[in-house]
């Protein structure tokens, strides 16, 4: 849980950030498209079963650390976009904690045959 | 013995009805949010609750995007939670099970939902600059329903695919109908 808690205040801030630190321009725009992405992906993937979608996350966070050079952010964009880029990926490489089980999963639906479909099986 | 409203190989009922009040309960106060604000859009009411983003709320509700339809976004918004209640509340214990259909309505309904709901927070955030709070309320519950909609959503597509791995028909399964045995032998 605690992953996806810092990443949606991680998300947040991005929405946040470009009033807080004063920045506009393309910056503006990436983080304030980022952010509620990364805000909305939190969310879903604090559930255990739609846990995956932390992986969106992961692209989100490699996007925010080569946005900078592709847009040609300066100083404190640069900065921000970066920090928040390593934070983010290392919340969303973090599985977490799964406590229940799902019958084998969304895999499940595309691997032959399917986890407990006959009971006492050998 | 295995309790049978619990799906094989899982560790609970996802489609208990405790779990699924709170979803109902949640989908009516997003109901509730999306009905003030149609009723803004379509000056019934004269001005918006905004407690932090001053004329953001009106820069939002006012903007083209949101007036492009012929009727107000958030009234299509308010008609899209009420289905999310009815689907939330019909069906038993074991809907997984015996209304897979109704369940799988319920998960796209629940998804599309929470799809325009980030496309509309994008498109306030970075397209409009401004925000307005009840339509980010509104935004997080239909966001908040997603996760624990799927497990149920997950537990009727199990469902159909080992119901048609025993011999049954796709089309059979979805609609929860009993196993056509003597279509097999």
């Amino acid at each position: 849980m605690l992953p996806r808690i810092i990443n949606l205040i991680l998300g947040l801030w991005l929405m946040a950030a470009p009033a807080v630190l004063g920045y506009g321009g393309a910056a503006r725009g990436n983080d304030r498209i980022a952010g509620p992405l990364s805000v909305s992906c939190a969310i879903i993937a604090a559930w255990e079963i739609t846990r995956a979608l932390r992986i969106l996350n992961a692209v989100v966070a490699i996007w925010l650390l080569i946005a900078p050079w592709l847009l040609a952010f300066s100083g404190i964009e640069i900065l921000n976009s970066t920090l928040v880029g390593f934070l983010l990926l290392g919340c969303a490489l973090v599985r977490g904690y799964v406590r229940h089980s799902f019958g084998g999963g969304w895999s499940s639906l595309w691997e032959p045959g399917l986890r407990g479909s006959s009971t006492n099986d050998q | 013995m295995r309790d049978g409203s619990i799906p094989p190989g899982w560790s609970y009922n996802p489609s208990r009805c405790s779990e699924r009040l709170i979803l109902v309960l949640l989908a009516l106060a997003g109901f509730g949010i999306a009905l003030y604000l149609s009723l803004y859009q379509l000056a019934v009411f004269s001005t918006v609750w905004e407690p932090f983003f001053g004329a953001g709320s009106q820069n939002v509700l006012h903007s083209q995007l949101m007036r492009a339809l012929p009727v107000p976004d958030s009234a299509l918004g308010a008609l899209g939670y009420l289905i999310e209640a009815v689907l939330g509340w019909a069906g038993g214990n074991e809907r997984w099970r015996v209304q897979p259909w109704l369940v799988i309505f319920y998960g796209l309904t629940v998804a599309s939902l929470a799809f325009v709901s980030i496309v509309l927070v994008i498109f306030q955030s970075a397209f409009l600059n401004a925000w307005c709070t009840l339509c980010l309320g509104s935004a997080a519950i239909s966001i908040n329903l997603v996760g624990p909609v799927m497990d149920e959503v997950l537990a009727s597509l199990q469902h159909i695919k080992r119901e048609s791995s025993l011999g049954d028909s796709l089309w059979r399964a979805f609609w929860g109908l009993k196993p056509n045995v003597a279509a097999n032998h």
